[in-house]
């Protein structure tokens, strides 16, 4: 009877701790996207270069902060924190498209650069997704701050709707507390550096294949913004209302159109282009 | 004393002849000398048995010598020797009595000033005495000649400004050419401001066999002088540059004391430096860099601070000119692909005025994006393949960028840009540079500064790090502190390299500014430059200079200033289609101007068909207009002599034309300073004083001995002359000769025991 109780006793924690793990995981998920038959196995079919470690001239990185409420979180799809939302399929598949489409020296895959720590000076180009929930330290804004005045870029994207706006700006008045931000127009450079994108649309997330909508939130016009610097160059590229890394990270997937995948490609490549050369 | 042993003053023996006036002919004295050696042999040879045996030895070959020079002494007295010597005629001869009357005869280098030691040396006794045997001519010499009635006019004459003694000379020998001159006496510090008396000028005297005794006054080395010798500057520079002025001086009694080096634009104090004085007399170099400022003329001064005693403060300062240009430099940047460096480098330049960066950047395999154009269609059919449009730029950078991607037209057209157009070509490193990219077996590899390895995969993306040579710790390209030391210091803290190439060896003539170190230690050249035909090249050995913005805090101007030192190298230097040029920008006490003018046509090749004038604007309402006419040696070359009248600043500007066309302008300045040649090399020039006087017959004085003057200068070939006998046999010193003889044989004979 003894050995009995003990053995329930075991099955029930081993139960309830099981339980927990899923509910942890299904968590997570939400603020990934949908369980589908595509996205089910997401990491298994992210692109692995052999040269994956290669070095090379450009290093796409992606920047890691801390969340609002909650730290650095994991790596990958499905594990990570709101920093690495589409990390690193999205990364890796734009990649593709900058080395195929352009003479960029691009290492194949990504790397995470971190603002607590002068490492992001070794690259002078990064992108930050879901900026709602970025916080920064006062030593972690300057050091932003100085990395975009010495001639670093960065491009921030996947934020939707007034109240991301709203939080994306908290954190981006630590860094740049008297700068305004501004619309880009058709005629800016960033636009023309190497494709034309004169015209443009909104590129909407995942959630087109299965809502039809192109927002999400009440962020129902795409805006592309941008903070300059002193002799009008923008250093920080804001594309508001819409979701290219999902664009990038489902360009595959038959069920996504081809149109926002396209222009999606074009404007980070042109993002690119834009921060290697002014 | 030797007037006393020889009788005659020396200037006898070292202008006569020697001559034997005995009847009997010079080969009987010869066989008696003979034969008095002999018989002397064999008189004592014969008598040797008897002697003592200890003076069988070398003793008695004593004996024998004393016994022949005594009888060889009266053999050729007996033959009457004799000096046979011009004199000239008393009361007949002229002689011209020279002093200079510069500025620098006014230094009190002694207590009293040389003009006034020159003037007690005449007056005391020097002059009456010449005055009993000849006539007498006083002339005053400066930058010309001047006769004076008497020696108070000097006196009362203000001092000159400068001193040509080779003119003075010349201008002497032309005015008595009819005249009995017997002798020249020239009384002068050797301060000369012409560099010398010319060979014309001494053959002038050498055919007239005219003596020219000179005097010299002066210290030949001061006590406590320091003298700033030179000061090179570039004559033209672009506004707001980087300069680097290399300043030699040297002092005499302060080694091992402080000063400052001062460069100043009027009172504006450009750049400062603290300077340890060496050794005396030892030329010390120091390079003072500074900034050139807004364009225009400038005159700009090097000073070092007065030290307590020092006898002459005027040397411690020189000036200079500098043309400083404003005209747009352009730099044509061509780049194989995408790549931070591209970036920084354009953002490095973007502060500067005078030089803009026109760049073409493969972006993909088909598209070129541009930056920096003047116009929609520059560079729109990508790297130029025209002379004109390539030409137009004054420096051209390659990034990483294959050899093969040039055709072997514009091949030839990059080689040409350097050679003949002058433009400076900077080769970057990069995966497709240099030896990754073919540039090693193409036919551009005569204009790189090194010699590329012979393989590939030269190119690695490891962190190398960096520091000067000696040759780079004070270059302006690689200046970033002042100090040459404190340079090479704040090169090694330097971020490390993103990445580095190697790229051979440097070729002989090559300079080498900066090493790197890569992570196994091995070295190898980062920044190489040379000079090639009329252009310059050079080579950066990495794709990763980036990291000096990013990785330094950002008020840090490190990579900007170097960036932009290193383009103003590549342009400054390049010349236009008209370049006119004078050989010295510094007039001293001379106006004489020598205009020469280079002129290219578009394709820069030599306008021999140009018309080419010089507009000059001087002091005052100075104006004129000079044709410069071709130099049928050199194609394309233009010249001109001018004359500047007065002391002051010129500007010329140099137009060519080619019928209405113009092909080109070029603007130099040039100054005339009077009065300020003289107060260097102040100490006397004994060189230049005994080099007159040995090549004319004549013989360098002391002061001091100025008395023998008028008894030797007597005995010229110059002038009226008579030829005197001086007969030597009566010379006190032949018969203190004959006693030493004889009583040396005595006291040896005593002492040996054979009297």
């Amino acid at each position: 009877m003894r050995l009995l109780a003990r053995i329930a006793v075991l099955l029930l924690l081993a139960g309830v701790g099981t339980g927990l793990l899923a509910l942890q995981r299904g968590g997570s998920q939400r603020g990934g996207s949908q369980d589908d038959e595509y996205g089910s196995a997401r990491e298994a079919r992210t692109y692995s270069p052999d040269d994956e470690n290669s070095r090379s001239e450009y290093t796409w990185s992606r920047l890691r902060y801390t969340a609002a409420g909650g730290g650095y979180g994991g790596y990958g799809y499905g594990r990570g924190g709101n920093w690495a939302r589409d990390y690193p399929k999205a990364d890796r598949q734009f990649l593709i498209a900058l080395r195929r489409l352009t003479r960029i020296k691009a290492r194949p895959t990504e790397q995470v650069v971190d603002l607590d720590s002068d490492e992001i000076f070794n690259y002078p180009w990064v992108y930050a997704v879901q900026a709602q929930t970025w916080t920064f330290t006062d030593v972690e804004a300057k050091r932003l701050r100085e990395y975009l005045l010495k001639g670093g870029f960065l491009m921030v994207d996947d934020f939707h709707g007034a109240s991301d706006w709203e939080r994306f700006m908290s954190g981006m008045l630590m860094v740049f507390p008297d700068r305004p931000v501004e619309d880009l127009t058709d005629k800016d450079e960033m636009f023309h550096v190497l494709y034309d994108l004169s015209e443009r649309f909104q590129i909407p997330g995942e959630q087109y294949v299965y809502t039809g909508r192109t927002y999400e939130k009440d962020g129902y016009v795409a805006a592309w913004r941008g903070i300059r610097d002193d002799r009008g160059r923008v250093m920080v590229a804001i594309c508001y209302n819409m979701h290219l890394g999902d664009a990038w990270e489902w360009a595959d997937d038959p069920r996504y159109p081809e149109k926002f995948a396209s222009l999606a490609f074009r404007i980070g490549i042109n993002y690119v282009m834009y921060g290697m050369t002014h | 004393m030797f007037e006393f042993l020889f009788k005659y003053p020396r200037a006898v023996f070292s202008k006569g002849d020697l001559v034997l006036l005995g009847a009997w002919p010079t080969w009987a004295l010869v066989i008696f000398l003979l034969a008095a050696a002999a018989g002397l042999a064999w008189l004592i040879r014969s008598r040797l048995p008897q002697a003592s045996p200890h003076i069988r030895n070398w003793k008695s070959g004593v004996i024998w010598l004393l016994q022949f020079a005594m009888a060889a002494l009266v053999l050729v007295l007996l033959w009457q020797p004799a000096i046979l010597v011009a004199e000239l005629r008393p009361q007949q001869n002229i002689i011209a009595v020279l002093v200079d009357d510069s500025r620098s005869m006014g230094i009190a280098d002694t207590g009293v000033t040389r003009e006034a030691q020159a003037v007690k040396a005449l007056e005391g006794g020097v002059l009456d005495q010449l005055q009993k045997k000849f006539q007498i001519r006083l002339y005053r010499i400066d930058g010309g000649l001047t006769r004076l009635a008497k020696l108070d006019e000097l006196k009362t004459a203000a001092p000159a400004p400068a001193t040509r003694i080779g003119d003075g000379l010349k201008q002497l020998a032309g005015e008595a050419a009819d005249l009995p001159i017997g002798a020249v006496v020239l009384l002068s510090d050797g301060a000369d401001n012409s560099g010398g008396v010319d060979l014309d000028t001494i053959s002038m005297f050498r055919s007239r066999r005219i003596p020219v005794h000179t005097v010299g006054f002066g210290l030949e080395h001061p006590a406590h002088d320091v003298e700033i010798n030179d000061a090179v500057v570039p004559p033209r520079a672009l506004a707001d540059s980087r300069l680097a002025a290399k300043v030699s001086f040297h002092q005499r009694g302060y080694a091992k004391q402080k000063s400052m080096l001062t460069v100043r634009d009027g009172d504006k104090v450009l750049a400062a430096r603290q300077i340890t004085f060496a050794p005396d007399s030892e030329t010390q170099n120091e390079t003072l860099l500074f900034n050139a400022g807004p364009a225009g003329a400038k005159t700009v001064r090097f000073t070092i601070d007065p030290l307590q005693g020092e006898e002459n403060t005027a040397n411690n300062a020189v000036a200079r000119l500098i043309n400083v240009e404003s005209s747009k430099q352009r730099i044509l940047y061509v780049e194989g692909e995408p790549r931070w460096e591209y970036k920084f480098i354009r953002r490095a330049e973007q502060d500067d005025r005078i030089v803009t960066v026109a760049s073409m950047l493969r972006t993909s395999e088909n598209k070129i994006y541009r930056q920096g154009i003047d116009d929609p269609k520059e560079l729109a059919d990508g790297f130029p393949s025209r002379v004109e449009d390539l030409f137009g730029y004054q420096a051209l950078v390659i990034g990483s960028v294959e050899v093969s991607y040039f055709t072997a037209a514009q091949k030839e057209l990059i080689q040409q840009f350097v050679d003949r157009r002058g433009g400076g070509l900077l080769l970057l490193g990069g995966r497709a540079s240099l030896g990754d990219g073919g540039w090693g077996a193409s036919s551009l590899t005569d204009l790189l500064p090194v010699v590329l390895p012979n393989k590939k995969g030269t190119f690695h993306r490891d962190p190398a790090t960096v520091e000067l040579t000696p040759a780079g710790a004070d270059s302006i390209i690689t200046q970033l502190v002042e100090d040459p030391a404190r340079n090479v210091e704040r090169w090694k803290k330097l971020p490390y390299l993103m990445d580095y190439q190697e790229v051979g060896t440097p070729k002989p003539g090559a300079v080498v500014l900066a090493e790197m170190t890569a992570p196994n230690h091995q070295k190898f050249p980062l920044l190489i430059t040379q000079n090639y035909g009329r252009g310059r090249t050079a080579v950066l050995a990495t794709g990763g200079t980036w990291r000096w913005q990013m990785s330094q805090p950002l008020e840090d101007q490190t990579h900007e200033e170097f960036w932009q030192q290193l383009l103003r190298w590549l342009v400054t230097d390049t010349p236009g289609r008209v370049v006119a040029s004078v050989p010295n920008q510094m007039l001293f006490d001379d106006g004489r101007v020598h205009f020469s003018a280079d002129v290219r046509d578009k394709n820069y090749l030599p306008a021999a068909d140009a018309k080419v004038e010089a507009h000059v604007l001087g002091p005052g309402s100075t104006a004129a207009q000079i044709e410069l006419s071709p130099n049928p040696n050199a194609p394309g070359t233009f010249q001109a002599d001018w004359s500047a009248d007065q002391p002051g600043s010129y500007l010329a500007e140099v137009v060519a034309t080619r019928g209405a066309e113009e092909v080109g302008r070029d603007v130099l300045n040039f100054a005339r300073m009077d009065g300020v040649a003289e107060n260097f090399h102040t100490e006397q020039n004994r060189e230049l004083l005994e080099k007159l006087s040995a090549q004319t017959g004549g013989t360098y004085w002391k002061p001091q001995d100025l008395s023998r003057l008028p008894s030797e200068i007597s005995y010229s070939d110059a002038g009226i002359t008579v030829r005197d006998t001086k007969d030597l046999w009566n010379m006190p010193a032949v018969f203190l000769l004959i006693l030493l003889l004889r009583s040396s044989e005595w006291l040896l004979r005593r002492k040996w025991g054979v009297v």
